[in-house]
């Protein structure tokens, strides 16, 4: 594929302090990673290894302390908040979430240079055995992928089945676990960190 | 052309984007159908038809005419006609008087208080047609408080039809129903199909596939599947194949 890559994560940092005098770190995020093509990307992690804070910054919903967030070349926090869901979209659990951390006046942004959204991001769907929509959730991200799209998939395993809905969709993985992020280009990749298969437990042989 | 369309229909509620893009088309005499997990923003959608939301952005038509932004009562006077996910009876109203309130009529006949409703022998053979239709006239004089669940779910969709609708809006008629009640519910409505145009919002995927014409699907606010029950079914490979398995 030619132009810049869909997603292009430079020297991203978040940091959050608490104290006011003397401020202690108390939690920091960095990621650095391109990602140039289409695709369904999964993202594990334990809870509060920092999977929805990476989510806010790509979206840009979040400021990073540092960094830049490129989507298809565009640096997403200088983008008018209006426009910002033109290139990645935030879904949480049903629904999609449009919050913005707002600093500058939009008239110092730029517009999106993109009419559709770019980078879908789904935190947590919700996938259950019993109403049979898993199916229609799998297709809609394989049509969104069809369409030049990029989903990025944010889920926390509690079963077999889940497991296996990743393996089925992703072509590759982040995992997140402290604040930092490893890729890995397949499953089996995935488990040859120890600290995904101690996450994972059981559902590493799912 | 379609007798009730949505052209690319938005609608947030503070952060939350309910409807992002939604367009949808309902074919006179047809049953639609509206199918989505739960809290994916089908009942905003129907809200949104029906006049109780404005969208955000874009359009209702209805026969051909936009209907966006008109107040609920005024959507509902061009026929078009919505039951609730909640019921909506007047519990001690017997089912006759419950129809008989609903009816364009009587509805119009002002300067009475709503509570005593006057109806004259034309307007009561109406409501017992209106009963007969969903098959409750044998229940004319029970009050709604008194009927069993399934008979006040057959009761909310005559009053519905009372006020002569030319498109129906059923949300979730199932709720609260047990296999047998569905079974009824869903006889029902093949019958009333033959005289009107039915969109029905569900949960309950099976319900759905043996009743509808077409499908639309509805998640995170946006439609991300549609089609006849058969094409659905041959996508809904969970199911069948079971998660994670391709077919």
């Amino acid at each position: 594929m030619t132009g810049p890559p869909i997603l292009d994560v430079r020297g991203l940092t978040k940091v959050y302090r608490r104290g006011w005098l003397s401020p202690q770190e108390t939690f920091r995020l960095e990621a650095e990673f391109t990602i140039a093509d289409p695709g369904v990307v999964g993202v594990l992690g334990p809870n509060g290894s920092g999977k929805t804070t990476l989510f806010e910054l790509i979206t840009g919903s979040n400021r990073p302390s540092a960094g830049q967030v490129l989507c298809c070349g565009q640096d997403v926090h200088r983008v008018k908040y209006r426009e910002r869901d033109r290139l990645a979209i935030h879904y949480h659990q049903s629904y999609q979430v449009r919050r913005f951390a707002k600093r500058l006046p939009s008239a110092c942004l730029q517009r999106a240079r993109s009419d559709f959204p770019m980078v879908h991001l789904f935190d947590e769907p919700q996938f259950s055995t019993q109403d049979g929509y898993i199916g229609f959730m799998l297709d809609f991200f394989r049509a969104l992928r069809a369409r030049g799209r990029l989903v990025i998939l944010c889920v926390h395993p509690n079963e077999a089945f889940q497991v296996r809905i990743l393996r089925e969709i992703c072509e590759g993985y982040i995992f997140v676990k402290d604040g930092r992020l490893r890729r890995a280009p397949s499953f089996e990749a995935l488990l040859e960190d120890p600290a995904a298969v101690a996450y994972l437990g059981a559902l590493a042989k799912a | 052309m379609s007798l009730f369309t949505a052209e690319h229909l938005h609608k947030r509620f503070g952060d939350q984007v309910v409807l992002e893009d939604v367009s949808l088309a309902f074919e006179s005499g047809a049953v639609s159908g509206i199918m989505g997990p739960n809290g994916a923003g089908k009942s905003t959608c129907f809200n949104v038809l029906t006049g109780l939301h404005r969208p955000d952005r874009g359009r209702v038509t209805f026969d051909g005419e936009d209907i966006t932004g008109l107040a609920p009562d005024e959507i509902a006077r061009r026929g078009v006609s919505r039951s609730f996910q909640i019921m909506t009876l007047f519990d001690e109203f017997t089912a006759l008087e419950n129809i008989l309130v609903a009816l364009p009529e009587v509805r119009r006949g002002l300067g009475r208080p709503f509570w005593q409703p006057r109806a004259d022998a034309e307007a009561i053979e109406e409501a017992r047609e209106v009963l007969a239709q969903v098959g409750l006239e044998g229940r004319a004089g029970t009050p709604a408080a008194a009927l069993p669940y399934g008979e006040r779910r057959a009761l909310e969709i005559a009053v519905a039809l009372a006020a002569r609708p030319r498109i129906v809006f059923l949300d979730e008629p199932t709720q609260g129903l047990g296999t047998e009640g569905r079974a009824r519910l869903s006889a029902l409505i093949r019958e009333l199909r033959h005289r009107y145009t039915l969109v029905i919002i569900e949960h309950d995927m099976g319900f759905l596939f043996g009743l509808a014409d077409r499908i639309s699907v509805i998640h995170w606010g946006q439609v991300i599947a549609e089609g006849t029950p058969g094409a659905l079914r041959a996508k809904d490979r969970v199911r069948a194949a079971g998660p994670g398995r391709t077919p």
